[in-house]
Formats: C-alpha cells, structure tokens, sequence
C-alpha cells in the first residue's frame, strides 16, 4: 500500500460533487489533508508506539548482553584462524590481538538472561526483556551503520524508522508532533537519521528538549504577551477566511489555516507536556533524576512516557554526543567508557520499564534498546588513539539489541554470536528483518508500506526482510 | 477471472489467456513474462543464481542447475511452477513472500498455451513514446480562436474543448504581476514596479515586462537555483566526515551565469560533461601575465564540470580505490540520466531495470565513459599568479613554527593548559606573533574543482548486485541502445562523446526533458508530471504532441530558454487566473488540461527572499564562497560539530539571496527544511509542498522572521512617520502590491490600537495572500 496522501484524489476518488463537496470541505480539508491523521494498521498490532533508545557510538555487546568466557582464556593472543577475517574501519582484524572483558556477569529472572554488572537496574526486568544478540549488517563506520539502523540503508537520502511508521498510522496525539526526537547532543551523521528523506516533511522527526520550549519555535516571544496572541490569531485567521472566500475551492490554503490551529494547540500543548511539577517524587526518583549522574536521560525517559501517554506515535531517545559528555564509541578504554556511559542510562531505562509497566503502558508500547553496532572481541590495537588502547573497533557483523513490551514475550534470548562474539552465528538478524519486524508488531506490513519515488516503490526494508521474528517475539 | 483449483489450467483460464489478448501471442506472453521478470529477475537475470536466467526463454527452458525449468504444454512437470507453488523442496522466491495465486495461474496457463516468447520484445519495448525522436506536430485548430495567443493556446484549448473544459478569466494585472516576478525572479515586486506595470496600457506592457525580469540577473539566481535542485548540488560531501567542497560555489555561479546569458542548453549541458574535452583551456599565455581571453573563456565553460565534484561522497566508507571510483562513477551516472535523460538508471545498477529498456550493462558502459576521469583542484589564474602565492609561502612555515610552540607549551591536543605564568606570557607573544604570520600570509590563489584525466584509465566491469568487488564481464563505455541514437568515442575523450550524443539533434529525450522543466516552473506540473521519469513507470504527457511541439520549437530556437520562457508566459495559458469553477472541478479537478493557472507556495528561498525583500534588509551581492548565518543553540539540534557551521563574521552578508547560502548535506537549515528543501542527495524532480505545523512556528516565532518583521515596521515608521492609516497602507502595498480594502484598514487599525508594529508586519507574513502566487 501506498499511503496516498493526494487530497485531489481523495477528492476525486470519494465520488462527492463539487457541489456537495463545497458545503463541507472547509470542515474536512484539514481532516483530508492531514498527512499526520491517525491510520488503521493494516495486520493485527501488538504495539501501538515505540520508544527506541539509541546508545550513540556503537555499545559493546561483549561488556553488557553477550558473555563469551573464551576471551579471558584468548585474552592478549591473536584470533585463531578459524574465525576468517573481517573489514573494519581503524584495526587490521588479524593483527590485533582478542581482548577479554572485565565484566561479571550474572543470571538474572526466572529466565536467567545473562546481564553484565553495568546494567543491574535493566537486569531486574530481565524478564521483560527479549534479548537479541544475533543482529548484523555490514556498516563498518558510524554514518554507514547510523543509517542502516535508523535508515534501513547505508547510504543517504532514505527516510528514518520513525518517518515510515508515522506514514503508516499517522498519529494519535492531536497537538503534539508525531515522531519526537530526543538528543544528547550532536550526531555522528548529523539531523539525516531521523529525517523523512524522499517522504514528505511532514514525516521528519521533531527534536525535543528538556524545558518550558521544548520544540524549536514553539515559544512565541516573550514580548508578545497572551492579549497579542489571541488578537494575532483573530485577525490571521479572519485575513486568510477572507482570501479563501474569493478561491473558493482550494483545500491547500484551507489546510494551511488548520495548520496554524495545530501550531496555537501545539504552544498550548508543549508546555504542558514539558511541565513535569506534576510528576510525584517517587516517580522523578523511579527514573533516577534526584541524582545528577543519572538526571539528564532520566528527564528523558519520563518525558518519553508522557508523549507516548498523549498519543505520539515513535518516541527516539539518544544517548552519546559528539559535542561532548561522550558516547559509547569505545575505541579508547572501552571498559571504562561503558561504565561511565550504561551508569547515566541505566536507572531511567529500568525505571521507564517500571512506569510503563505500572501505568498500563507497556503492553502497547515497543521499547527498542540498541546502537549502530556492537564492538570486535579484539583490541583496537594503537589504530585509535596510540599505544594499547584497551579499546575494541566497530563490529556491525554481530551485535545485540533487546526490545520489551508491545506484545514481545519477556525473558527469551533469541540467537547467538560466535564464540569470541565476532559474527551472528545462530538466527542471524539483518536490520532489514529487524525493521521488517518493528514494523510488524505495529500492524504493518513492510512489503506494502511503501513510497513512489524516482521511478520505483521503496521499503523501509529495500527488497529484504523477514517477519519469522514477530510471531516468536509474540509467542 | 476464477482461480484453478488442478495444477493443469482449467479450459477457463486458458480461454481467458487467449481472449484478454486476443491471437496476438506476443502480447498474451506479456504478463506471465513480466511476472517471472519481476519475482525472479533480480537473482535469476544477469547474475544467473544457479545458472538460471529467466531473461531469455532458450535459457528459461534449459533452467540451471536443477535442470529444465519449464516444458511448454506441460505445467505439472515445469520444476518452475512448483517453485512458486512452493510445492516440494524449492520454494520461490525465497525471503520474499510467495506469487499471489493469480500469477501463479497467470504463469501456470503461459506454459500451458507452450510458452510462448516474441523474441522481438525487447525491440517494441523501445518503441516507447519517449524513445521516439520528436516530430514536429501540426497545431490543431481550435474553435474558440478568439482565445488563442499563440500555438501553445491552440493545443490547450483543443483539449479543454475535447474535454469540455472551459478556460476562466484572464488574471488581475496585479496578480499577472506578481506571478512574472515570482516566476522568473523569485521575488516579489515592489509597490513602484506593481504601479509601474498597472498603469501601463501600452499593448506591449506585458511583453516589455516580460524582457525587463528576464534582462535581470535576478533571472539568473531564481532559475539557477531550480537547476541546482536537478543536479544536487551542495557545498559539502555528508556522511560523518561531510567534507567541505570548498570550491563547489563557482559551480553555483557558473550556472547562474550560464542562465543570465541565456546559453544554448545543449551547450550548457556540453560544457557540464566534457567542457575540458571540448574547449581545451590549457593554451599558451601568448606573451601576456593574464589568462588570455579565448583561454578564460574555455576555462570559464570547464567549470560546469563542476557538476560531477559536488555529489554525495562518503569518504570514510571507501578504504578502496576500486569502491571510491564506483561509488563516484555510480553517482555520475544517476545524476546524469535523472538531469539530463529523465530516465531513473539507479535501478540498472544491481540488476536490469524491471520497466524500461535499460540492462544493468547500459548502466557498466554508461559508468566507464566516467572512468579515467576524476575531479581536480585547478588554479584559475595563470602560472604567475600561482608564482605570487608561493613565493610568499615563507610565512605559512613560520606560522607553522609558532603553532608548533604554541602546542608544545599547551601539551598534546585536549590536554589542559599549562598555567605557569612564564609559560602564559610566552604563550601570549606566540599568539601574537602567529596572528601576525597569518595576517602576513599570502592569499591562496582562486582554485576551482573540475574534472579531468587521471594517469590511468581503469577497466571497466558490470558489476554484479552494484558491488565493487563482485567484477562481472568486462565492458567498454556506450550508450543505451534503447534511445536509438548512436556517438563514436575517440579514445580518450569518453565524455565528449556522452555530450554530443546526448545533444544530437536525433536524441528523443534531451529537448522534451527540458522544455517539460521549464514548463513545470512556470506551470506547477510538467505535461509529463514525474519530470525525472519518462520512462514506463513515469506519468504519460497530458499535452504529448504540445510537449514535442515545445521540444522541435526549443530546437529551433537554438535552444534558448529565455525564448521558451517568452513563448510559455506570453500564451493565453499562463495569464489565466486561478479562480475556481465548479462545472470544471467536477471533470478535471486536478486541473491536469489547464483550465486555469495553478496556484503554488512559495518555495523555502523564495520565502525567506521575500521577506528580506519586503523588510528592505536584502542583499543584493552576487556570487562568492557560501555563506553560513547565524543559527540559535536550539537550531543546531543534532549538528556533528557546530565548527563545521562558519558563521559569517560580516552581518551584512547574513542578509544575501538564499541561493548563496551555505548548503550542508548533513545538515539543512531548519527553515529552509521545513519548507520542503531537497535533501540534495539524489536529483530532484519537483519539490514538495507540505502544509504542516512547524512551518506555522517558524514564521510566527522564529528569530529570523521576528527580526524581519521589526525591520519592516522600522523601514515603515521612516518612511510614513507614525499614522497608522499611512503605515497599514504602506505595509499593505509592500506585503501584498496593493492598498489595503476598508474592512483590512479598520481591523489592521484595531489591532495596533493594542499591538505594535512589528506584530503585524509579522502577521502579514503568515497571511496565505503572502505565502501562495495565483
């Protein structure tokens, strides 16, 4: 299916006259012209939004999701021929020895799912939790693997996960926009990843920051005071009624003047959402923002519940700056720098999984956790900053991502890694399959969710993707 | 049609074969072929997965390694029908979801009928219309002639009334004025220019106005810019590292120059290609200390090569020689078919394309006429003026010496620094003294990126599923048959060939693709509306024989644009109004025969032109390296490194026309992303138009809009000191053209009473009678 999105075929097509149409199409315009209006899936969902937590820079499976005990064994030894070879980005695979993990791992819940001891909040939900550690695509650099997982495609140009699913099934919040993105500052590949590519802009993420404005613009200015607001929507409104009344049937300028009623609801509504006094303290303290390691992404998960409490449609968190506090790129001290990194995420994940969970939320929700990829069992050698860096490269070839909610079964692993953690070796799990999924908890079907554009009809998926996932994440 | 429930075709179905196609076999192949083509082409075509390819029916009987595919007349024993049954060990296509069961029986009653194959089927495929050179048509006589202006009036009119259509009024002078100037400068006009053009009754008025904007290099920068869209252009590469193309601008002005000079297209398409193959610039400085003039000139037309040095490069994603060249040669290729083809060839690159006659070889030889070429910095002065820069180079060394020190006192790079205060007053002294080096450091000599030979032309290869190291046979560089047109290659001089192939006067699609630009410009929708595709899966002309009338027309004319632009604005067509009417709404709502004149939003530039215009703060300087404006911290929202964001140090320079703005593919400014600007990672055909929120927000309550809008009420307050009947007048007439109507006057006025000026200057900027042109 291609969502048509052409008013004058909506119009054309519903076999209304123009007489009738006339009458009643001020009233519908905005309805038949709003791209963002809810839609029903087109298969049985389980998920009716996603939260997707991005951890920047590439999160080493081998210190959080994936224990391989032959590393300590391998440890400071060169990766026995039996494991090939591989590209990456900064080290030569077989000059570089295997480097073992200093993280102790511990079964956690009734399935006891093996979590490193960076992640003990998380860990507690392990039952909630579908582990999946055979994921791979074939993005050695960041903007390459940023945009297969984000893109489904390592080139440029195409339109990010959230952008296709709000093309799918619009949204349900009336005032807020569909697709929110939340940063921790700059990306590796920049705005793109979360962008609509060929997809109307309508369908590009919006970014939102902690604060009374947490949308750009959104505030008007503090010079023009409620008294001026209401006169400003008066008289553009009744200017824009009356050049509409000499063009008669025109449903864009009518849709423009809906848009402008959306924009006040959204400077009413933002707000509101930003304004977390409301919020108990047992809740700010639930998401671990009474402590300044943990404050900054706890914010950010308790705004991500409130908007998808309000309908918003895919919630996209990140964690990891290139313009500082870090990332999980650990080419450099990777042991530390996942310490440091899973300690500010961890107490507000477990407690977004706690609040979803108590409030009903997460039954509906699909929480995505993951990176651009995961990290090599071998040591980034001195490719990367000098001498022994202690560090691992980009491993896109296997790596672990877990999602939770939305009608996911908790507490399964599903593939596996090698046994150094190089390469998917059991299910192996492309990111087309991963997408092919997330679309299919949400009702949608990615062989049909699809866009015209230069000659062809494009998929999230390309011309890949298999579904086999949803039915045993659902089971 | 009922679907079989035996593996033999019931009588039906083979009934239905014959009859939905008649006797004629070839056609009656179609779908089942097609099907396979389709389902099964991508790994069973040139990359022959198993040895089994089911382009050609010899190869489609024979099958692979499994053995006979098909028996014609026996569907229960074609290992090919069981696979897509997926009825036994073979299920096709594997990961893809299974035929529907109507293709099956399609495929299932084909083979039953024999499998029957028109081994002339390639060839009626290039019997598209698109790939048919021109024919000049003749102009139909209308009946209604009073209406017509010129022929283009008399292909119009001939299918309104076919389709009993019936053309509106002819606009407002008002309106018609605001259309010109929009269209051919995106800018509105001023108050003068729109009295200027009212009051003149001559019956020339409109014609000399038409002369007067396209005489404007304002022409130049509205029409370049829309080029600019066709051919991607930015000044920086994306991806993470998002190098900076730091000479990418003279490309920019190269083609706003070309456009203001009104060069032949087919030159200017000549010049893009193979300028340096054409027009040599490496000639004898005959004596002089200045680039001669015949010499300047070639190098002048070397510049458009420019084009093929601005594209998207993911530098960090190519550790190989042979993946940079294919990714580079890839690039060329698409953008070259999409700007000057209209034909989509990215398909061609992994696998044959699935609609029209263009196979994955087409793409491989079309990618080797760009091998051995490769993008070069060149100076664009003369030897002695690259002599003035080195001669001087002394002083990057010593500056290069002082940074040294400097780092050595600060320690490595990211480390504190050191506090001692021996070390800060050195410190300071060095800083001094580097300040100084710079300030006395010559300036690099003008530079620009163009294309040229490289030392060794590589082999060329398909290459299979577009992957570089997946070398397939061997190819030399061509041009798809399909087109009919056929260029001889003189070693080395690829390109050259390209160019003049593509501009022979035989080439079917070279004129119609670019009078379908202009025409989409003027008109919001070209006669073919999917102005990137005339291939199969595009859109059909609407006007076919007005469309090759145009392209013979533009020949004649020696492909001139601005005479396309005359004979386009000067019709009876375009100076229709918008105004709607119900009896036509009911039979063409879309308006795709022209029944009235489209209205359209202003694109993102001329927005934002608009309101410089309007608020008096535009500036008018043309050409010059791109320029980055001010953005807030909120603004730069997921940017990789704010550093690579130079703001202008001149604020002046943050007031120039949109087209001179810095264009990063990483990151787009948000007003102009808002407003629907083109990634500039693929050509673009046509923008969009959406109508959303964020848009509303920006212009309400946006710094630029806000700053705009205070410098409106200022320039206003100057000049009409403080009545608010002159200032709404005043404003109204800027804003719009026009004086304000009694009801405006007295709500405008009301408004004041309790707001400033400047609120309201804002709000007319968010009135639709601003944003569209009807």
């Amino acid at each position: 299916m291609s969502i048509d999105l052409d008013r004058r075929n909506f119009l054309s097509r519903s076999g209304l006259g123009f007489g009738s149409l006339a009458a009643s199409y001020l009233l519908n315009a905005a309805e038949v012209t709003n791209p963002l209006a809810a839609r029903k899936p087109m298969l049985p969902a389980t998920a009716k939004n996603i939260i997707f937590l991005f951890m920047h820079g590439g999160p080493s499976h081998l210190e959080t999701f994936d224990p391989k005990p032959l590393l300590e064994r391998l440890n400071g030894q060169p990766v026995p021929d039996s494991f090939g070879d591989v590209q990456l980005q900064f080290s030569t695979f077989k000059s570089v020895p295997i480097l073992a993990s200093r993280r102790k791992f511990k079964k956690y819940g009734q399935a006891g799912i093996e979590v490193s001891d960076v992640f003990p909040h998380v860990a507690a939900h392990a039952d909630k939790l579908a582990v999946i550690r055979s994921c791979q695509h074939d993005g050695f650099t960041h903007t390459a693997a940023l945009n297969w997982l984000n893109n489904g495609w390592p080139r440029l140009g195409r339109p990010s996960v959230g952008s296709w699913v709000t093309y799918g099934l619009g949204s349900e919040s009336e005032n807020l926009p569909a697709f929110v993105v939340m940063l921790d500052g700059g990306i590796k590949s920049g705005p793109p990843v979360y962008g609509s590519g060929f997809l109307p802009a309508a369908y590009q993420g919006t970014v939102l920051r902690n604060g009374p404005a947490p949308i750009l613009n959104v505030q008007p200015p503090a010079a023009r005071g409620s008294a001026n607001q209401k006169d400003f929507r008066e008289l553009l409104q009744w200017r824009n009624q009356q050049h509409l009344a000499a063009r008669g049937d025109d449903t864009d300028l009518a849709a423009r003047m809906a848009s402008y009623e959306l924009a006040f609801k959204m400077q009413m509504a933002a707000p509101e959402l930003a304004d977390i006094a409301k919020e108990s303290d047992a809740t700010r303290k639930l998401y671990g923002m009474d402590e300044t390691g943990t404050a900054a992404f706890g914010g950010k998960c308790l705004l991500a519940r409130r908007l998808v409490e309000r309908g918003v449609r895919f919630v996209q968190l990140w964690s990891g700056s290139t313009t500082g506090g870090g990332d999980w790129d650990g080419h450099a001290q990777c042991d530390k720098g996942i310490v440091t990194m899973a300690g500010k995420v961890d107490k507000p994940i477990a407690g977004l999984l706690a609040d979803l969970k108590s409030r009903g939320l997460l039954d509906s929700t699909l929480v995505v956790w993951g990176g651009e990829f995961g990290r090599t069992p071998t040591s980034d050698g001195s490719a990367n900053g000098g001498g022994d860096s202690q560090g691992r490269d980009h491993n896109p070839y296997g790596f672990t991502i877990w999602m939770a909610g939305g009608g996911v079964r908790g507490g399964q692993v599903i593939g596996s890694t090698d046994e150094i953690g190089l390469r998917a070796v059991q299910d192996p799990l492309h990111v087309h399959d991963l997408h092919a999924t997330m679309l299919s908890l949400m009702g949608l079907d990615h062989e049909k969710l699809t866009y015209h554009f230069q000659g062809r009809d494009f998929r999230l998926t390309d011309v890949a993707g298999k579904t086999d996932l949803a039915a045993r994440l659902r089971t | 049609m009922q679907e079989p429930k035996k593996t033999t075709p019931s009588r039906g179905l083979q009934f239905a074969v014959f009859t939905m196609f008649g006797a004629a076999l070839s056609a009656a192949q179609q779908p089942a072929v097609a099907i396979l083509q389709k389902q099964c082409g991508s790994c069973h075509g040139a990359s022959q997965m198993s040895g089994f390819d089911v382009r050609e029916r010899d190869a489609l009987l024979r099958g692979g390694k499994r053995g006979a595919a098909v028996t014609p007349g026996k569907p229960a024993d074609s290992l090919l029908l069981r696979a897509i049954k997926r009825d036994g060990d073979l299920k096709m296509p594997p990961g893809k979801s299974a035929l529907t069961s109507k293709e099956v029986a399609l495929i299932e009653a084909w083979i039953g009928v024999g499998a029957p194959w028109d081994s002339t089927a390639a060839k009626t495929e290039s019997t598209w219309w698109s790939f048919q050179t021109p024919k000049l048509p003749a102009v139909p006589l209308p009946r209604n002639m009073k209406w017509v202006r010129n022929p283009i009036d008399q292909f119009v009119m001939a299918k309104l009334e076919d389709k009993g259509l019936k053309p509106v009024a002819n606009a407002s002078k008002l309106s018609l004025a605001r259309r010109v100037y929009f269209d051919l400068h995106g800018l509105p006009p001023t108050p003068r220019e729109v009295e200027a053009f009212v009051n003149d009754t001559s019956p020339d008025a409109y014609k000399n106005l038409l002369d007067k904007l396209l005489a404007s290099p304002r022409y130049g920068e509205r029409w370049g810019r829309n080029w600019l869209d066709v051919v991607r252009y930015a000044d920086t590469g994306g991806y993470e590292t998002d190098v900076l193309y730091s000479n990418a601008w003279r490309y920019r002005d190269y083609v706003i120059r070309s456009f203001n000079e009104d060069k032949p297209y087919t030159e200017f398409v000549k010049e893009q290609i193979a300028a340096d193959e054409i027009w040599p610039d490496n000639l004898d400085l005959n004596g002089g200390y200045e680039l001669p003039k015949d010499k300047l000139a070639n190098l002048n037309r070397r510049l458009g090569t420019g084009l093929y040095t601005v594209g998207p490069m993911a530098v960090e994603y190519t550790f190989f020689g042979d993946q940079y060249r294919a990714e580079w040669q890839a690039e060329a290729v698409e953008t070259t078919s999409s700007a000057f083809l209209g034909l989509t060839m990215g398909c061609a690159r992994c696998h044959d394309h699935k609609f029209d006659p263009l196979s994955q070889r087409d793409y491989y030889r079309m990618a080797a006429v760009f091998a051995g070429s490769e993008d070069r910095e060149i100076p664009i002065v003369s030897q002695m003026g690259v002599f003035e820069y080195t001669r001087y180079q002394t002083r990057l060394v010593i500056a290069d010496q002082i940074k040294e020190r400097l780092m050595a006192i600060d320690g490595r790079k990211g480390a504190k620094r050191a506090a001692t205060p021996a070390s800060k007053d050195e410190r300071e002294t060095l800083l001094r003294q580097l300040g100084d080096a710079y300030l006395k450091a010559p300036v690099m000599f003008p530079k620009a990126s163009v294309l040229a030979h490289s030392e060794m032309v590589p082999d060329s290869h398909v290459l299979l599923r577009g992957e570089f190291k997946q070398k397939g046979e061997q190819v030399s560089p061509g041009f798809p048959g399909a087109l009919g047109v056929t260029a001889k290659i003189t070693e080395p001089h690829r390109r050259k060939a390209l160019a003049e192939w593509l501009t022979s006067p035989q080439h079917p699609l070279l004129a119609r693709v670019m009078v379908n630009r202009i025409w989409q410009g003027h008109f919001g929708r070209g006669i073919v509306a999917t102005s990137n595709d005339f291939g199969r899966q595009g859109d059909a002309p609407t006007h076919p024989e007005l469309l090759d009338w145009l392209a013979s027309e533009f020949a004649a004319q020696g492909y001139s644009i601005k005479a396309l632009h005359r004979l386009m604005m000067l019709s009876n067509t375009y100076q229709m109004s918008s105004e709607p009417n119900q009896a036509n709404s009911m039979v063409d709502a879309d308006n795709r025969f022209l029944w009235r004149m489209n209205r359209r939003r202003l694109q993102a530039e001329e927005l934002r032109d608009s309101v410089l215009a309007s608020s008096g703060a535009l500036n008018m300087k043309m050409t010059g390296p791109p320029v980055a404006v001010p953005l807030s911290e909120e603004e730069k929202a997921g940017m990789r490194d704010p550093t690579q964001w130079p703001v202008h140090p001149d604020v002046a320079e943050h007031n120039r026309r949109s087209v001179y703005l810095y264009v990063k593919r990483s990151f787009r400014l948000p007003m102009f992303e808002a407003f629907d600007q083109p990634d500039a990672v693929a050509s673009c055909a046509r923008r969009e138009s959406s109508t959303v929120a964020p848009q509303a927000l920006t212009l309400m309550n946006s710094d630029f809009m806000l700053k705009q809008a205070a410098q409106l009420a200022e320039r206003l307050r100057k000049d009409n000191s403080n009545d608010p009947a002159k200032l709404i007048e005043a404003g109204s007439r800027i804003a719009f053209g026009r004086a304000p109507k009694v009801d405006e006057a007295k709500r405008a006025a009301a408004f004041l009473e309790r707001n400033d000026l400047a609120a309201l200057c804002l709000l007319w900027f968010n009135t639709n009678e601003y944003l569209y042109v009807d």
